[in-house]
């Protein structure tokens, strides 16, 4: 309950503006500038606003500290990217003295030189550096180092040492003294389409007139060449000149260093793609194979290694960016949004769990004004008396239980026994003062439909069966607690005292004045009445077995639920199969009314009919009752109306169309077992606190705000992740690090009332190219769709694609003018390296199902089901079902044998495309929600029998996949398998396609291959073409 | 809603009468009677819309109260909700009353804001959603702010029609 902090939680202005906030890590007290900042604490080191940059050269400088900071578009290195690529060299010792000064004090503070990348004709050799036009300099401003030394060779070595750990990859294909072609080199090196990662390096700007050798080789000529042309290499190959390693500062700076350089405004990194056609020819002029996919999955920001290692883990919190504008101005030139995506309880790899600490006799220590808790970025003084908050900066007294030490270094004696000062996620138990009652055992409360249709499908039985199985594997045994309502035309409750024998059912058929005919026994005690509920369990399916009512009173049953619940709280489980038509909360027909489809007001057919499902939703939650939504229906029921029972209490909705027993059981049995055995935080509250000037203001995904900023979550678990929105309060930032702690108080099943706690920190700064590069794609792209599906809510499907495809657009054109000028772009799309994903994910996001095409493309039911589904969904699974995977078998298949070592090289994603699929092959289509195996017409009749046996020759679409006797066919079905176990939130059906199978495979396959054009969208190429030529307007 | 506001029931009342009194009022003689009746019906109307901004103030302030977190949603909610229809009647009474009273200008003012009453109420949208009340928190204060201002704009002009009709009618006396 709101017990958290009731205290508001932006702070008010407060004198505490000026003081250079928190910058001084307690660990290094004194030594601010040193370069042994980087090796202990987490933070960078401290420079104070005003002081002049330290000229050391060593990672002292980290930062984006303002003295550093040169004119907005002048150009940092990118932190994510420590590594210029102007390493490679033969090591030439010596060197290393000839430029032991880093250009800080030699360069004008103005905005350095920068050598713009320029598109060459493919393949020209370096001579190209003859003639660097001048125009290609436009600052003008050529620093008065010796920057660009003649022999590239020469400056390179001093770098040498730190540079093969970090990219030994790349390390032997660069023969010493040639920097100009790393295309060649890079391209055999990379054998995975897409493997991008590697390559940031290669978007390094050459430096230095002499030795500039920009090549940027348009795709088109550049492909046929290539040796292996994998798909992916040509995205990358915006800035490919690659730098002759001129500066010796990079080297000294390189990859110790996060986000130094402001020194080198010379570096940019971008990328682009040549797009536009040669004049008079059709073609567009683009090689689809070069387009950036994301074929590696998710990929997690490994931002900022060095200042922010003590950072939450990205899988619990990941901002939009990771560079805080600091100024108005500049978040309104950032179109993408802006904010944090939170998934509080993510599920954490073996060894790395979140610890628990116990403060329950000295307190929980937590900043006096702003309510943080104690985390590893706050600073003790005065030898330990007092310690500073990293939030609001006030100064708090250290209790006396919690006092220690400092040693010389300002850091605390006992850190090492800390983890609250070490980690960034921990979780304290919680004394009595937040809790209002004694903590809720778990409650799980069953409302099952029985009417005709749902015994018909059997899904009673399936639920009957699984919840039994559960039984022993249900959080929190002693305590929890259990009971069931079945409804159709009249509601059924089940007096499950542990004194019976049998469950005794009582039938109310009032249902205008629905009341509970007994007043306790309804909701037992799961380990006292445990034969009882086994009993109900096993004559659940044949009670009803012939059940011939068609109605269903759902409202009534609803109320009733709730009334039994209310004292508790806990989790609803709704088993709906049949429109509600009885009682209050009745819903009409209303999907299946044409006229309003296609108009201006299909909108509403999305959203919630009957304001009942909202009042019970706000009434719910208001109980700690969380409701999951197990829709079965056939025929369209309104899941728009009912979901919305699931989305204001931080539930699910599954939804499971045209459920029959035989095909869907496994699914639901494995969903419904997730559902009720996996680690949940009961009555829950979560709130994000961050620095003095920014606020969240608006949280997007499954939940109710119980207050401004309070997010009330009456049962939580790993599956769900939220979404938030920042923004600036004040018109400048003055500090240099923003802080971010997510706190989500709540009930652990044992009983324990606890406090989980991540902290993360990132810079704020002052150039939007900073912005762009420390960009989170998997972040924005989670923000995007959960505002586009907010969106369908309000207005049309075509309205919203186009704004999400405006917003991608915008976000472009503001990265090209930071470029455009300085570079001779004409033809090229230029995008950060960090967003090189982002138009496809737009593009995927447009076509995924709560957005696609029109009334007809997608049912109803299933759209907004989709739409409930992905305001939930973590930023990984997310985007697996954006861009799913699709992956050829055959040849693993056949091969002699595969250990599981080859299950990593199997697994090679390939482009979502028709292309991709010969007709030769096997494929396997996941993304996260289903499975399905894409038999191609030509494939050899050995393989389909190995594996389907005698069905082989049959109609897919009547045939299940069952394990056979060969060997084949096990190590298929292994492959599944890992498959489902690499995601286990939901259980991906598996679906049999064979190839020209219609229309199974069109909706099954063909639909979802996003980068294809189909039924009047675009594909990946248009879509691309399409963005630049908006970007180019008005440009 | 009919309980909880007093205001409500009074208007009609009000409103009534005034009809009956206009009628009858009718057939005498203008000039010695206007005046006088000019002030009361002036007076109802003032009651009416000091009744509206009441209202709406009291809206405004359960909106603050909730932006600052001092009541929860539900409390916050339940409470605008009890009022929004009261001040529906009241705003289309004082419309109707303006218009049967001859005050044609007045009425005509008046209706853009019955309007956009009477089109929030057939889309079912005239209530504050519960579950929603923080992302429309700040719509619906702006609607209650510009609402607040159109009534105060109403006010003076009606205090200067009376003043003016005052002026008037002592002239000719």
């Amino acid at each position: 309950m709101g017990t958290e902090n009731p205290g508001r939680p932006s702070f008010p202005a407060t004198p505490f503006a000026a003081a250079p906030p928190t910058m001084t890590p307690f660990s290094n007290s004194g030594s601010v500038v040193g370069s042994e900042a980087s090796n202990l604490r987490p933070m960078r080191p401290t420079v104070p606003p005003n002081t002049s940059p330290p000229m050391t050269a060593g990672p002292a400088g980290s930062g984006e500290s303002p003295a550093f900071r040169p004119a907005p578009p002048t150009r940092f290195n990118d932190p994510s990217l420590p590594t210029p690529p102007s390493s490679y060299g033969p090591p030439a010792a010596g060197t290393f003295n000839r430029f032991p000064t880093p250009p800080f004090g030699s360069m004008p503070p103005g905005p350095p030189a920068r050598a713009p990348v320029v598109g060459q004709p493919p393949f020209q050799p370096p001579p190209s550096q003859v003639s660097p036009p001048l125009s290609f300099r436009p600052q003008g401003q050529i620093p008065g180092v010796p920057m660009g030394s003649p022999p590239p060779g020469v400056n390179t070595p001093q770098i040498d040492s730190s540079f093969p750990a970090s990219r030994p990859n790349f390390q032997p294909s660069f023969p010493p003294t040639v920097s100009g072609y790393p295309a060649a080199g890079a391209s055999s090196q990379l054998p995975l389409p897409g493997y991008v990662k590697q390559s940031n390096a290669p978007f390094q700007a050459p430096q230095g007139p002499p030795v500039q050798s920009p090549f940027q080789s348009p795709p088109v000529g550049y492909a046929p060449s290539a040796p292996t042309p994998s798909p992916h290499f040509l995205s990358q190959q915006g800035g490919l000149a690659q730098a002759p390693p001129v500066a010796s500062p990079y080297g000294l700076h390189s990859s110790t260093m996060p986000p130094m350089g402001a020194m080198q405004g010379l570096i940019e990194d971008f990328s682009s793609l040549s797009i536009g056609s040669v004049p008079g020819s059709i073609d567009p002029g683009v090689d689809s194979k070069s387009l950036p996919r994301p074929l590696e999955g998710d990929v997690e920001p490994n931002s900022l290694p060095e200042g922010y290692s003590l950072n939450c883990n990205p899988r619990y919190l990941r901002l939009t960016t990771n560079a805080i504008p600091n100024s108005q101005s500049l978040v309104s030139r950032w179109h993408l949004p802006l904010g944090a995506v939170v998934c509080p309880l993510a599920q954490a790899p073996e060894g790395e769990e979140v610890s628990v600490l116990n403060f329950v006799s000295s307190g929980i220590i937590r900043c006096r004004r702003c309510r943080t808790y104690v985390n590893p970025f706050v600073t003790f003084t005065d030898s330990g008396r007092k310690w500073r908050c990293n939030i609001c900066a006030l100064l708090n007294d250290v209790p006396g239980d919690y006092f220690a030490h400092l040693d010389a270094t300002g850091r605390r004696v006992d850190l090492d026994q800390r983890p609250e000062l070490t980690k960034g996620s921990v979780e304290f138990v919680a004394p009595t003062e937040y809790m209002v009652r004694p903590p809720m055992p778990p409650l799980y409360f069953f409302l099952i439909d029985v009417s005709i249709s749902s015994v018909r499908s059997g899904m009673i039985e399936v639920v009957a069966k699984t919840i039994k199985s559960c039984l022993d594997d249900l959080p929190g045994f002693p305590r929890t607690q259990i009971g069931f309502i079945t409804y159709d035309s009249t509601v059924h409750f089940y007096n499950m005292k542990s004194s019976l024998t049998q469950p005794q059912m009582m039938v109310v058929s009032d249902l205008d004045d629905i009341f509970i005919p007994l007043p306790d026994d309804l909701l037992v005690n799961l380990s006292e009445s445990r034969t009882v509920v086994e009993a109900f369990l096993d004559s659940l399916p044949t009670m009803f077995q012939d059940n011939l009512n068609m109605e269903s009173a759902f409202g009534p049953a609803l109320k009733a639920a709730f009334m039994v619940m209310s004292q508790l709280g806990g989790k609803l489980l709704i088993f709906q199969n049949t429109m509600p038509s009885l009682g209050v909360g009745r819903l009409k027909l209303r999907g299946d009314d044409p006229r309003a489809y296609g108009t201006d007001k299909e909108y509403s057919l999305r959203v919630p009919e009957d304001p009942f499902y909202k009042q019970m939703a706000a009434d719910f939650t208001k109980f700690q009752i969380g409701v999951n939504v197990y829709a079965f229906s056939d025929k369209y029921s309104d899941l728009a109306s009912i979901g919305t029972l699931a989305k204001y209490t931080g539930g699910q909705l599954y939804y499971y169309p045209s459920f029959q027993a035989a095909n869907h059981s496994e699914k639901l049995s494995h969903e419904l077992t997730r559902d009720l055995t996996r680690e949940t935080a009961w009555e829950a509250v979560m709130r994000i606190r961050c620095g003095k000037g920014i606020r969240f203001t608006s949280y997007h995904g499954n939940f109710m705000l119980r207050s401004t900023d309070l997010v009330a979550l009456p049962a939580v678990d790993c599956d769900k992740a939220y979404a938030m929105q920042l923004s600036l309060e004040e018109t400048l930032l003055t500090n240099q690090t923003v802080y971010f702690q997510v706190a989500l108080l709540y009930t652990a099943s044992c009983g324990e009332r606890r406090i989980r706690v991540h902290t993360a920190a990132a810079p704020v700064v002052s150039d939007l190219g900073e912005m762009y590069r420390q960009a989170d794609t998997g972040a924005i792209v989670s923000m995007l769709s959960r505002l586009a599906i907010e969106k369908t809510m309000s207005s049309k499907l075509e309205d919203v694609r186009s704004n999400v495809h405006l917003r991608i657009v915008k976000a472009l054109r503001e990265y090209r003018n930071l470029y455009a000028v300085q570079h001779r772009l004409g033809g090229r799309l230029i995008y950060p390296e960090s967003l090189k994903f982002l138009p496809l994910y737009g593009l995927a996001l447009c076509k995924s199902t709560p957005l696609r095409g029109g009334y007809s493309d997608v049912p109803l039911d299933e759209r907004c089901a989709a739409g409930f589904t992905m305001m939930a969904l973590p930023v990984k699974n997310l985007l697996k079902l954006l861009y799913p995977s699709l992956v050829q078998l055959d040849d693993y298949l056949l091969k002699p044998s595969a250990s599981a070592d080859e299950f990593r090289k199997v697994m090679k994603r390939l482009p979502l495309t028709a292309d991709s699929l010969d007709s030769r092959g096997l494929y396997v289509y996941d993304d996260g929600l289903q499975i399905v195996l894409w038999f191609g017409r030509m494939l050899s009749p050995d393989i389909a029998m190995n594996l389907l046996g005698p069905d082989a020759a049959a109609e897919l679409s009547r045939v299940t996949l069952v394990e056979r006797e060969t060997e084949m066919s096990r190590r298929l079905m292994g492959l599944l398998k890992k498959l489902r176990e690499s995601d286990p939130s939901y259980h991906q059906l598996c679906n049999l396609v064979r190839q020209g199978e219609q229309p199974r495979e069109g909706f099954m396959v063909l639909t979802k291959l996003v980068e294809d054009q189909t039924g009047g969208t675009n594909g990946y190429v248009d879509w691309l073409i399409q963005l630049h030529r908006q970007v180019q307007q008005n440009a | 809603c009919w309980s909880w506001n007093p205001d409500g029931n009074g208007e009609i009342e009000n409103y009534r009468a005034v009809i009956r009194t206009n009628s009858s009022y009718q057939s005498l003689s203008r000039a010695s009677q206007s005046a006088e009746l000019w002030t009361k019906i002036l007076d109802l109307a003032n009651e009416q819309r000091t009744a509206l901004l009441v209202i709406i103030v009291f809206q405004l302030m359960c909106l603050a109260d909730l932006e600052f977190d001092y009541i929860n949603p539900y409390d916050s909610s339940s409470r605008i909700n009890k009022a929004i229809m009261p001040e529906y009647i009241t705003e289309g009474a004082l419309c109707l009353f303006y218009l049967v009273t001859g005050h044609w200008c007045m009425s005509l003012i008046c209706a853009p804001y019955l309007y956009y009453n009477a089109r929030l109420y057939t889309r079912q949208k005239h209530l504050i959603d519960v579950t929603e009340i923080f992302n429309q928190l700040h719509a619906e204060k702006k609607q209650r702010l510009y609402k607040l201002f159109y009534l105060i704009i109403l006010l003076f002009l009606s205090i200067f029609w009376m003043i003016l009709t005052a002026l008037e009618d002592h002239d000719m006396d």
